[in-house]
């Protein structure tokens, strides 16, 4: 055996090992969304397959309406995704291509949003939203969410990465800059879209506060709300079905990231100097 | 190119039309100008079509009755059938039922939509959270929107509706009523050589079971309950002692509780003495109900304190994994005579300001919730109590109690409770935070970390603080 | 800087305009709104209240609770940042060895981060629970021994530490291998041709060259660490035992939410702001001057 392969044997052993433990809590809860209450509660713990598969995942699907959760979910992030990627996009173009005063405090002002979570000032913001008259409608759940400064601080990297000669050409053709956002910039830019559409997806994906105290009508909510009315205090949780209902709702942002894989990894900007 | 432009430039004019209706609306924080509001609701009422999200079917000019719960799991679809057969028999009305989260989510929605005026007609809340229920002054008291030929205070039964009545009014109308009683494992008890039908009785009897029980190696631990200041509620209100001043908050507003009475410093020893000796077991976490039923259903312990309303949950476990299950009373100290318990759970509010006809289609509608047939429905499938004495009465004709003799520990337990200012539960408007500082002081001895009147002393003064912080607060 | 600009004043602000109206508008105007809010004693989430001035700060000041509640809050975000992202960074260099089916471990690794916090937290309560949970099975049908993970509180600190690194660590591990891949290889190999060891190949060259993807990861753990973390707590721990796990954002919304003790919490989170702010401020001086960006 060479030394090439050995080592190549050894990594992917090392790379086995490390996912393996990586996988195990979800391995593990895979296990326990297939199990009755008692099973889930048995000691010793068992760590194999229960007799509830179906009844599991049927209950989380059709009693918890989760397909429904999804679907106003998958809604709203995807508003959000592609409202955000384009203002952030314009922000980009803005900071990087143009001189005007006061440049770098606004991009400071932009970036300083980084640390403003909806957390530390839901009150405010509720009061707001519904001062404006969108209590219970998505326009809460999304408009507040379409500026981001990840977004704007990805662009700015990325097209700072690009290198100016493609300006210069562009001039010279007689673009102007909307047009050099389309014909040049964007199809330059579809990694940095695809990581930014990731992160969004997923912090869209994985909100719970502002969504319970916002939308009155479940019909209207999002998931995690969802998955959380199974574990309410007020009753036993059924932990298998609950599992059940996690599970499921891991799945759209797996695919989302197996899709965008290629484009995230291919070129993030951020590492790249010029 | 050129379309692309044009696209684009539609685009950014769109999402800047939007931004400045978002500026405009923001800057009357205040109020809401009629000419702005309809173009927002328009912009609403254009994403809800986008949307297409699933119409109820709303039948048409029919009143709609908005209720919030705080019930998960299960109990979340068992409401929603009942809430369903109301609508389908009852014409006119509509009643949205939604379930809001935890007690404390329902009861924070609720007063954050009466901020914006839209609160929901009912809303589920705690009895905890009664005196802040009161303060917030969003509800109206139940007694004056209907009459008692209505809603026959006198059939329900004595402890459940003393404890929602203040001031002399009947401010909302009880719906899940529970209190803790003992579940235990006839199997381990045999195993131990103990009397299956014999559970213990008092603190006296509960140390030399567990004695037996973990020295015969029958189970690994005695016994189980969450460490949740409920229970430490309970044991005062059983040995008659009241939880707060002013006739337990009710006279008056309470301003300090009574955690150095010689009665909460018996059951902290106790508590004390059993977890010392390795009899009672807890996950470690606060108020954390699910893991005691693991301990317990698991056979790692004889015995659990729960609440009455998982007697149906309890059983099905028993059942799954195969022991037979058995209730009893809540244990008390020998010392003293049983006075019985506090009506835990929670009741159903109704807020203001809502046009007549929807209060009346919300009132219409509480009455038949927790009619004597719907009291039983709610009681055979849950194991809380059926709060109307009618009910029992059917009840007992159905024999309902001998074949399901778990339900019976629960009901007679409240049957025998004397009527006290104890046992009608202690109304504090920091009570949340009160309970929090009682587990703290509680867990702080469990782990030797203070003596039982060290710790006891200093979670008086933290929550007396807390308390007169919040009197001052809704002054 | 660059040469090649568009020319125009206001150009450039209509197109940032979005951005800033949304921003000042529902990041900036509630976070005023939040200073106001913190001078107040506040009932019911702002259905009374009371100018109090600095009143909820010198009550935090004089709170020794809540001096351990920033400990604690400390001592999680150091360890979730600097063990995490160290972690992270292992598993990356690991992932971007140039091997066959590389992808497939890419993807085998996001899969924590598809979890929501809470979500992770429900695992790793059953997984942990000292009475039913797997390892302590393991533990004692292996050793004999069990621990009290949440009863005592180191043990519980540990796990939380555990949990929020385990559920951020396909994040941190995705954004590492992404900047690994963009390393120019040139670079590195003119580095072996110079004779540069392995180890000093790493820092000195893979190291530097990732350090603005570090420092991104920096703020986005700092922040994770300190807010996202609340479902977890909540879910795991409650702040416990003995508020061992109690940390700011649980104690501001356990007073907040909970204790309706809206001012104080208001205060509190001013607190977390300044403190955040204060932190990345700390890093753009520091780490951050090391790393160009352009523009």
């Amino acid at each position: 055996m060479s030394k090439k392969t050995r080592k190549e044997l050894l990594t992917h052993l090392a790379l086995i090992i490390v996912s393996f433990i990586v996988l195990a809590p979800v391995l593990f809860a895979l296990a326990k969304s297939t199990q009755t209450r008692a099973q889930v509660y048995h000691y010793p713990p068992i760590l194999g397959p229960g007799t509830a598969l179906v009844d599991n995942y049927r209950a989380a699907w059709y009693n918890f309406s989760l397909g429904l959760y999804m679907r106003n979910t998958l809604i709203v992030a995807g508003v959000v995704m592609f409202f955000k990627t384009l203002l952030s996009m314009l922000a980009g173009l803005g900071l990087v291509y143009f001189d005007f005063p006061f440049k770098n405090a606004i991009f400071y002002f932009i970036l300083f949003t980084l640390m403003m979570p909806t957390e530390i000032m839901i009150v405010a913001l509720f009061k707001l939203v519904s001062n404006i008259g969108w209590g219970n409608s998505y326009l809460a759940l999304t408009v507040p969410f379409l500026a981001s400064a990840t977004g704007v601080f990805l662009f700015r990297q990325h097209f700072a990465s690009i290198s100016p000669h493609l300006v210069d050409a562009a001039r010279v053709d007689g673009a102007g800059p909307v047009r050099f956002l389309f014909s040049v910039l964007i199809p330059m830019s579809w990694n940095t879209v695809g990581a930014l559409a990731l992160i969004q997806f997923i912090y869209m994906w994985n909100q719970y506060l502002w969504p319970l105290i916002i939308i009155r009508e479940n019909t209207h909510q999002l998931i995690q709300v969802g998955l959380r009315s199974m574990t309410s205090q007020q009753d036993v949780t059924n932990w298998g079905i609950m599992m059940a209902g996690a599970i499921i709702a891991m799945i759209p942002p797996l695919v989302i990231f197996i899709l965008l894989r290629q484009q995230f990894t291919s070129g993030f900007a951020l590492s790249q100097e010029k | 190119m050129k379309s692309t432009r044009k696209l684009f430039i539609l685009a950014v004019v769109m999402v800047i039309a939007l931004m400045v209706v978002a500026a405009c609306a923001s800057k009357t924080t205040t109020k809401t100008n009629p000419a702005q509001q309809k173009v927002v609701t328009k912009i609403v009422e254009v994403t809800r079509i986008v949307e297409a999200a699933p119409k109820e079917n709303v039948p048409k000019g029919a009143t709609v009755v908005n209720f919030w719960h705080a019930f998960g799991g299960g109990r979340k679809l068992l409401i929603q059938r009942m809430v369903d057969d109301y609508n389908y028999t009852h014409a006119g009305t509509y009643v949205h039922v939604e379930n809001k989260g935890s007690y404390r989510d329902t009861l924070n929605a609720a007063i954050l939509a009466a901020q914006q005026g839209n609160p929901p007609h009912l809303v589920q809340i705690f009895e905890v959270g009664s005196q802040l229920a009161l303060d917030s002054g969003i509800f109206v008291p139940f007694s004056d929107v209907a009459k008692p030929s209505e809603y026959h205070p006198d059939d329900l039964i004595g402890g459940v509706a003393n404890y929602y009545k203040f001031n002399g009014k009947f401010y909302s109308m009880p719906w899940n009523s529970s209190n803790p009683i003992l579940y235990y494992n006839k199997d381990i008890f045999r195993k131990a050589g103990l009397d299956p039908e014999k559970p213990p009785q008092t603190f006296e009897d509960m140390l030399n079971v567990c004695d037996k029980i973990v020295s015969s190696g029958a189970a690994k631990n005695c016994i189980s309950w969450p460490l949740h200041g409920w229970f430490f509620e309970q044991w005062m209100a059983n040995m008659g002692a009241e939880l707060a001043n002013n006739g337990n908050g009710r006279d008056a507003r309470a301003t300090e509780v009574n955690l150095t009475s010689d009665a909460a410093k018996t059951i902290v020893k106790w508590w004390k003495e059993m977890y010392d000796k390795g009899y009672y077991a807890y996950s470690g976490k606060l108020e954390d109900w699910d893991g005691s039923d693991a301990i317990f259903v698991s056979g790692q312990a004889a015995m659990e304190i729960t609440s009455t309303s998982d007697v149906t949950n309890r059983q099905r476990d028993a059942k799954e994994n195969g022991f037979e299950l058995g209730t009893s009373y809540l244990p008390y100290p020998a010392s003293s005579v049983r006075q019985g318990v506090v009506v835990g759970g929670a009741s159903i509010w109704l807020t203001k300001g809502h046009p007549q006809k929807e209060m009346d289609a919300a009132k219409n509608f509480v009455i038949w919730f927790t009619n004597i047939e719907n009291a039983i429905r709610w009681h055979k499938a849950t194991g809380y109590f059926p709060i109307r004495k009618n009910s029992v009465t059917v009840l007992k004709e159905e024999d309902w109690f001998t074949r399901n003799p778990a339900y019976k520990a629960a009901f007679d337990q409240l049957l025998e409770t004397k009527p006290t200012k104890a046992t009608q539960g202690a109304v504090i408007g920091a009570f949340p935070q009160v309970r929090t500082i009682v587990e703290q002081a509680i867990e702080k001895v469990l782990a030797g970390k203070a003596s039982v009147d060290d710790a006891l002393a200093a979670a008086k003064q933290q929550a007396d603080k807390a308390i007169s912080d919040y009197n001052k607060s809704v002054k | 800087m660059y040469p090649a600009k568009f020319k125009g004043k206001w150009l450039p602000l209509a197109f940032l305009s979005p951005t800033l109206l949304i921003l000042v508008v529902f990041l900036y105007y509630p976070v005023i709104q939040t200073f106001v809010l913190s001078t107040y004693r506040v009932a019911f989430l702002g259905l009374r209240k009371h100018f109090i001035g600095l009143g909820n700060f010198i009550e935090l000041a004089q709170d020794p609770a809540y001096y351990h509640t920033v400990l604690v809050t400390v001592i999680i975000t150091t360890a979730i940042v600097v063990v995490g992202m160290g972690i992270s960074l292992a598993i990356a260099l690991l992932a971007n060895q140039p091997i066959k089916g590389a992808p497939i471990y890419h993807i085998l690794l996001i899969w924590p981060y598809a979890l929501s916090p809470a979500v992770a937290g429900v695992i790793f309560l059953f997984l942990f629970s000292p009475h039913f949970g797997t390892v302590n099975y393991l533990m004692s049908s292996l050793t004999g021994k069990e621990l009290n993970w949440l009863g005592d509180p180191t043990l519980a600190i540990l796990l939380i530490i555990m949990a929020s690194i385990w559920k951020n660590l396909g994040y941190n591990v995705v954004f590492y291998i992404a900047g690994l891949q963009n390393i120019n290889t040139e670079i590195l190999e003119a580095a072996s041709i110079d004779g540069a060891g392995p180890w000093r190949k790493f820092w000195s060259v893979t190291f530097a060259l990732i350090s603005p993807m570090t420092f991104f990861l920096l703020i986005t753990n700092i922040t994770y660490s300190f807010f996202d973390i609340f479902g977890m707590v909540d879910i795991v721990t409650k702040g416990g035992p003995l508020d061992a796990t109690n940390v700011m954002i649980y104690n501001l919304y356990r007073d907040g939410f909970e204790y309706y003790r809206s001012g104080m919490a208001a205060a509190q989170s001013i607190i977390l702001f300044v403190a955040v702010v204060g932190l990345t401020l700390v890093q753009f001086r520091t780490s951050g001057r090391h790393v160009h960006y352009g523009g």
